[in-house]
């Protein structure tokens, strides 16, 4: 023969030991017999592991014995008669029970819902997310607010309240007698936040004069010259100047936890007659701070093109509405560039 | 009130003249057989114990249907065959068994040395590819696993692995070659 055997019929060889002529072959032949023993070599030690396997236990099993007679309760007649009065109570009992609770296990045990349960157990680990946790810059954070009744004496010097993440009574001298409801005051600002330390007994503004006791020239609560129930002189229940709480000046930065506003409405910027006829093209960079209701405000150029553009651009954007930037979930005052194009077709 | 069992109604040899005469000869001889082969199916010391046990109780119960006792064997691996297949496909708790049982460690299966004149890479790898055997028969459906295991561990012929599993010798040889098939896949896979 001097075709080699297929592995099929090597397989072959192996199953059936009466296949005379493959496995004269294989004897013969020395590539076929190294292929058929690189199977049959496994599983003649497998054989072996098998057996050992088997022997291994053997030594720990019982020999058949000679049967023994034993005392057995015949029939249930007999068991029954065995037992007199108390006792029969008591058996009758026990044997109940016992089959209750077999009953019981058998029954949790085959339900499927059980099972389930078992299946589905899984051990829980408790992951670091240390790394994915969002970090907020120190210098990410803006904003400001002020306040005032409209005292005629400027904000006296005084501590800020607790800082917390919801006003409900701005930081007051207070005039009312006797509240039936007493909260702390409180400033909207981060509670990591660098705030100025003053050791005074009374509320007021780190930063003012001491002098008499005042909420300032401010309005709608709060104290100092702004307005909104914070301390300060801008708006809102923060402190310093700026806008929308938190402390620092200025608005809000887009990133460390504040998002971006998105344009809702937009109009598109005229061209200027010079640059028209000077066929004039370009891009306009403007700053916008986009208000809690969307609004822009403070548009100020940032790179100007000339030409009457600049002005074209601002007086588009002041008509644009915006879905307002957030921060945990609430509308912020953010500031924003925009990029605004002219482009002649 | 208490009754002895009798001593005939448990006898330790069976009746004169049938081929069973010598039951206990016959659980000697053959108990380690049958152990390991339903050992090797299960994989589990508990259950091919049991197994064992109600093998050899069926065949006292049944040792009439037996005709000569050059087939005692073969008839007895056919009642531990039967065994194993109904202990796999019984009911619901076999979810149970399968969660709590307590596997034979395939270390052990291992544990032997093939050869004392092989080298201790050659042992190595030996006890590697042996390992995967055992976990290709695992796998195996069961009829496959049965014909495997009587064919390459207990050395059965063809013919009576047929009579055993009451399949035609052609599809034991079918069953045989799929079996084969899938250790050749898994030791080659091994080899790469």
């Amino acid at each position: 023969m001097s075709r080699h055997l297929s592995s099929r019929q090597i397989l072959e060889c192996l199953i059936d030991a009466d296949d005379s002529d493959g496995l004269q072959h294989v004897h013969e032949c020395a590539p076929c017999r190294a292929e058929m023993e690189s199977i049959a070599g496994p599983l003649t030690w497998f054989r072996a592991s098998v057996h050992h396997l088997g022997d291994a236990s053997q030594g720990q099993h019982p020999r058949l014995l000679a049967p023994q007679p034993v005392p057995v309760w015949g029939t249930w007649s007999d068991m029954w008669g065995g037992l007199q009065g108390q006792g029969r109570r008591a058996g009758a009992a026990s044997v109940l029970i016992h089959a209750s609770l077999i009953a019981l296990l058998l029954l949790i045990g085959t339900n499927r819902t059980v099972q389930q349960i078992v299946r589905d157990q899984v051990q829980l680990i408790a992951p670091d997310i240390a790394p994915y946790r969002p970090t907020v810059k120190k210098d990410a954070m803006h904003g400001g607010g002020g306040g005032g009744d409209r005292s005629p004496t400027p904000v006296s010097k005084g501590k800020l309240p607790k800082l917390a993440n919801k006003q409900f009574v701005p930081p007051m001298i207070s005039h009312v007698e006797n509240p039936k409801l007493v909260m702390d005051p409180t400033l909207i600002i981060q509670p990591d936040a660098n705030i100025p330390k003053v050791d005074t007994p009374n509320l007021g503004d780190p930063l003012a004069k001491s002098g008499l006791a005042s909420n300032g020239f401010g309005s709608g609560g709060g104290m100092g010259s702004g307005r909104g129930g914070g301390i300060g002189p801008g708006s809102g229940p923060g402190f310093g100047p700026g806008s929308g709480g938190g402390i620092g000046g200025g608005v809000y930065k887009i990133g460390g936890g504040v998002s971006a506003p998105s344009i809702l409405y937009k109009v598109e910027p005229e061209y200027s007659e010079e640059a028209r006829k000077a066929k004039f093209q370009g891009t306009v960079l403007l700053y916008v701070e986009v208000d809690e209701k969307g609004n822009p405000r403070n548009i100020r150029v940032i790179r100007p093109l000339g030409l009457g553009l600049d002005q074209k651009a601002i007086e588009a954007v002041e008509k644009w509405k915006f879905s307002p930037g957030k921060k945990d979930g609430k509308p912020v005052p953010v500031q924003a560039q925009i990029e605004v194009n002219f482009r002649l077709l | 009130m208490e009754r002895a069992v009798s001593s005939d109604a448990v006898p330790a040899t069976v009746g004169s003249g049938g081929p069973l005469d010598d039951f206990e000869g016959l659980f000697e001889q053959y108990r380690p057989r049958i152990y390991r082969f339903i050992l090797a199916s299960l994989r589990n010391n508990e259950s091919a114990e049991n197994l064992t046990q109600d093998c050899f109780v069926r065949a006292y119960l049944a040792r009439d249907q037996l005709r000569s006792a050059s087939s005692a064997g073969t008839w007895l691996m056919q009642i531990a065959a039967n065994l194993v297949r109904s202990h796999e496909t019984s009911g619901r708790l076999k979810f149970w068994r399968r969660t709590l049982r307590a596997d034979i460690d395939l270390s052990d299966a291992g544990d032997w040395i093939p050869d004392r004149q092989m080298s201790p890479e050659q042992v190595a790898v030996a006890k590697q590819q042996v390992e995967k055997i055992w976990k290709v028969a695992a796998r195996l459906s069961g009829k496959q696993r049965t014909v495997f295991l009587l064919r390459y561990a207990e050395d059965m012929d063809l013919l009576e692995i047929a009579t055993i599993t009451g399949m035609k010798e052609g599809t034991v040889k079918t069953h045989l070659f799929r079996a084969l098939k899938s250790v050749r896949a898994a030791l080659e896979d091994q080899r790469k």
